[in-house]
């Protein structure tokens, strides 16, 4: 009897997973989820990892793009918040997925925009692992490496007058120990070009 | 009597002249209720739609409905753009198939009916201004993070047939469309 109901639950469970197309998705990192370090080389070929590049209160995963208008119109942005939070213990490491855009491109890019290391993902191997799908797109995890925001910058891609600052807030409710009342928030912008797209 | 002709003729110009003006806005039936756009805007045939706007244009109307987000700033939305106008010349009448740009609104009288002309594109177009894009994205899928281009299929009774983020293939879409439309031959 609890054998069949053993095979009968394995079964449905099966079904379900097999049903579901988005089931153990790469799409499904979730808040709360701790990402596992990782190393990928910056755009220098110096291997970093995870680990080594981030802060003492949290570190931010930020996917970028070379090529994306809408990623250059967050530049300013991102380089401002970056260079505001390092001094408060969050670390910002940049990733290149997109397959489209060369090394050349992305390292003078990168020199251009930003004084954090910018990790080429070479295969899309954290993009899929996380589930990142636009640029830009940002995650901030905790000292721990705890996910505690996913999602857009602001809610202004022009920059002309965002009303909710989306990574900023959640910074600072964090930093004061507080919950993060929106930790989920999606925009506009551009596809990850991925390896056999 | 020549008098008469001449009057006839007139009136019948007339009638054709209106009839030609009416041809967008009959274009334009989905999603117009909430339309929000400007006197200023009123030349350009893209239609600028809100939140309430968008709801209306996910809503089929007893046809299949594909629906394409794009913007004249996302290269592959560029590059699809005319694959899309092939299925629409090849599904005109027997679905309805709309784009919504997400440009800037200041984009809605310059490069966004410039790229459509350009496309030869004529499927009835709009730009999406929402308030909160965030909500208009959930709104329009759960799976979907914002990256464009997208395409979604809904059938006649808006059940979500396909759905793809990125570049779309022709022949997948035709595929999933033939067989929508073979039940109802």
């Amino acid at each position: 009897m609890f054998r069949k109901s053993a095979v009968l639950f394995a079964v449905l469970t099966l079904s379900v997973f097999l049903l579901n197309p988005t089931a153990g998705n790469a799409g499904d990192f979730a808040i709360g989820t701790a990402l596992e370090n990782f190393s990928l080389p910056d755009t220098g070929g110096t291997v970093r990892s995870l680990n080594e590049v981030k802060g003492k209160n949290g570190t931010v995963v930020i996917f970028l793009s070379a090529q994306c208008p809408v990623v250059k119109g967050y530049n300013e942005r991102i380089s401002q918040l970056a260079a505001n939070y390092q001094s408060k213990g969050i670390n910002f490491i940049g990733i290149n997925s997109n397959h489209t855009e060369s090394l050349d491109w992305v390292k003078s890019n990168a020199a251009e925009n930003y004084k954090f290391p910018v990790l080429i993902d070479k295969g899309n191997v954290i993009a899929d692992k996380l589930g990142a799908s636009v640029t830009p797109e940002a995650y901030y995890f905790d000292a721990k490496n705890v996910l505690l925001y996913h999602g857009a910058i602001d809610n202004d891609r022009s920059g002309k007058a965002p009303s909710d600052n989306y990574l900023r807030v959640a910074f600072d409710a964090s930093l004061s120990g507080q919950p993060i009342e929106k930790n989920r928030a999606n925009a506009f912008g551009c596809s990850i070009k991925r390896v056999g797209e | 009597m020549h008098f008469q002709s001449r009057q006839i003729a007139a009136a019948c110009s007339a009638i054709i002249f209106a009839l030609c003006l009416s041809i967008p806005a009959k274009a334009q039936k989905k999603g117009a209720p909430s339309s929000s756009a400007s006197s200023k805007k009123a030349a350009s045939f893209v239609k600028q739609i809100d939140f309430v706007g968008l709801r209306n244009a996910l809503t089929p109307s007893n046809k299949p409905l594909l629906i394409n987000f794009w913007a004249t700033w996302c290269d592959p939305c560029r590059e699809e753009f005319p694959d899309l106008v092939k299925l629409d010349a090849e599904y005109k009448g027997k679905i309805d198939f709309i784009t919504i740009s997400l440009d800037e609104l200041s984009e809605i009288d310059r490069d966004v009916p410039k790229f459509l002309l350009e496309m030869k594109a004529g499927m009835p177009a709009y730009l999406l201004k929402a308030v909160d894009d965030d909500a208009a994205i959930a709104f329009v899928s759960k799976e979907w993070s914002g990256a464009l281009p997208l395409t979604i299929l809904y059938d006649a009774a808006g059940k979500q047939i396909y759905y793809r983020q990125g570049k779309v293939k022709i022949d997948t879409v035709r595929g999933e469309l033939d067989k929508l439309l073979i039940p109802a031959n």
